[in-house]
């Protein structure tokens, strides 16, 4: 079941559209990604989903509520973590959790046990009695996503969540957040880190200049659009003859700032590699490692946007 | 709890701690007390309608009206900050209207300017006790002035807080604009006796029309010219309280 539809959806400023006629359909129960480069256009889309802009034009319905009639029933439903930093500077990481919760007018017992779970969860005790504004920006970052999660939600807008954060709070957030979603919540996960969405999303847009390029799981874009594959193959010593050898070789490329790799990067890897290897039989040259790296959603996004630059 | 219920407990939390509340009793004793008692040497008493007051009754009442206006700062810095901080953006994403905010923020501003009045008129109690002159209308013409009074300087500094963008512009503004209100007004000193030019300038000032509406309420003067400024008073309020909300309502992200 979808729990937000989005159809020929837009933003203008001018003549500058932030937002081109998007229309998809998020289902409920998922980590939905939605990616793009800077001013792509994801930030304007998130601030359209959660009723803080009209749009220009189309039509949107979340958790079935017309959401350009009915904002406020929207957001009575939704949690919203937006990009920039949000707190009360002079209140300290349980005071700020815990008002929070108060202004969702969630019961004063109710919210006395989320802050402590929360800050278990979020690794925020050591801190619980410090000022906002004497956090760090990690900190304060994982105060505002735990807040989020002081109230009842069906469908939540991260935008960029983990920014500021180190690599083992990112990826315990991204834990986190995928038990909340095996537990029924919607993510709608706008980020540029591709590897977070890979790791996390179920289904990915990606957005450049307002349009959305492609929709689908992260494995099916990488099927539809990562049939290049690459190989890597380190030699054991340097042969400066190679450069001669390989000459022929189409879609190969050699770099000899690192010892001397070859870097095959094509559609018929294998048959290049076969090629490759002969020649380097043929001429005695020992290989000292070998590797095939296995496609990822950034190339996938790098060569989506590059191809949008281009058509335009 | 209603919306402007749980903003009203937000922002009293976020705006009131320790430090402001020592400064509230403290400033108001330092005046009425200090400044009150010091310039008696040059200012023994002030003509009030029929009445000669005491200088330092004559201050101790006009220092609710400027603690009124003095406390009403709150509105603008609570839009600030929520500008700034980023909870403007994070309250309308939640389950608020910008009606919800900006009346939370009045609701606010009324509180705090009602409760500086009383604490004012606590303190300074006992140096208007000889002249007060309690009647029906005392309590309710000190509470239309701590509530108008709230809601003209409240939106006023509202209107600053949406409209600057640097906060070094804010403070300057906000700060020079008090400033001006506070010194260009009857709060410290009365009208006469002051050049033309600057008594025509006090009554250009609404603070000028609170004091004298409180002073009418303390000490019995209602005449038909305080009910003029009530009027005055009133309209202004509405009309800088129309303006603050449109622009708080017109404030994009």
């Amino acid at each position: 079941m979808s729990c937000l539809t989005i159809n020929k959806l837009s933003k203008n400023y001018g003549s500058v559209k932030a937002v081109d006629d998007i229309t998809m359909s998020v289902k409920s129960g998922q980590v939905f990604g939605f990616l793009g480069p800077n001013g792509a256009g994801k930030s304007t889309t998130t601030k359209l989903l959660t009723t803080l802009i009209q749009p220009s034009g189309g039509s949107l319905n979340i958790l079935g509520i017309d959401a350009l009639k009915n904002p406020l029933k929207v957001r009575h439903k939704i949690g919203v973590v937006l990009q920039q930093p949000s707190y009360e500077p002079t209140l300290t990481v349980e005071k700020s959790l815990e008002k929070y919760g108060m202004m969702w007018n969630v019961p004063k017992n109710e919210r006395k046990s989320r802050v402590e779970q929360l800050l278990e969860d979020f690794d925020l005790v050591d801190i619980r009695k410090k000022r906002n504004e004497d956090l760090s920006i990690g900190q304060r970052r994982r105060v505002q996503v735990a807040r989020e999660f002081m109230h009842d939600m069906d469908l939540l807008f991260l935008d960029e969540p983990t920014v500021g954060l180190d690599p083992s709070a990112r990826r315990k957030l991204l834990d986190y957040l995928r038990t909340k979603v095996n537990s029924g919540l919607t993510i709608f996960f706008t980020t540029h880190i591709l590897t977070e969405a890979e790791y996390l999303c179920d289904e990915i847009a990606i957005i450049d200049k307002g349009r959305i390029l492609a929709i689908d799981s992260p494995n099916a874009l990488k099927n539809r659009f990562g049939k290049d594959k690459t190989i890597k193959i380190h030699l054991l010593k340097n042969y400066p003859e190679i450069t001669k050898l390989l000459s022929g070789i189409q879609d190969s490329k050699i770099d000899f700032h690192t010892g001397i790799s070859i870097t095959i990067h094509s559609e018929q890897s294998e048959i290049v590699l076969m090629k490759i290897l002969k020649i380097l039989n043929d001429n005695s040259i020992e290989i000292d490692d070998l590797s095939a790296v296995p496609t990822n959603l950034e190339e996938i996004f790098l060569k989506m946007v590059e191809e949008n630059v281009s058509n335009n | 709890m209603y919306p402007i219920i749980r903003l009203v407990n937000r922002n009293l939390t976020i705006s009131i701690n320790p430090a402001y509340l020592l400064w509230q009793i403290i400033f108001p004793i330092i005046y009425i007390f200090i400044a009150g008692f010091a310039y008696t040497s040059l200012i023994r008493e002030v003509p009030f309608g029929s009445k000669e007051l005491a200088y330092p009754a004559f201050l101790a009442s006009g220092m609710i009206g400027f603690n009124i206006m003095n406390s009403t700062l709150v509105s603008g810095i609570i839009i600030w900050n929520d500008r700034k901080y980023g909870m403007f953006e994070q309250i309308m994403s939640g389950p608020f209207t910008r009606a919800n905010y900006i009346l939370s923020n009045i609701c606010t501003i009324g509180i705090i300017g009602l409760v500086s009045a009383s604490l004012i008129a606590l303190i300074g109690y006992p140096v208007f006790f000889d002249s007060i002159d309690f009647s029906i209308v005392t309590v309710p013409l000190i509470v239309f002035a701590a509530i108008t009074g709230s809601v003209l300087f409240g939106s006023l500094a509202s209107i600053i807080a949406t409209k600057l963008k640097s906060s070094e512009g804010f403070n300057v503004i906000l700060n020079t604009a008090f400033l001006f209100f506070a010194f260009v007004s009857t709060a410290f000193y009365p009208a006469e006796g002051a050049p033309d030019p600057l008594k025509t300038a006090f009554y250009l000032n609404p603070l000028t029309y609170l004091v004298d509406i409180i002073r009418a309420g303390i000490f019995g003067n209602i005449s038909e010219f305080v009910l003029v400024e009530m009027g005055i008073l009133a309209i202004i309020a509405t009309i800088l309280f129309i303006i603050a909300t449109k622009l708080l309502t017109k404030l994009d992200f």
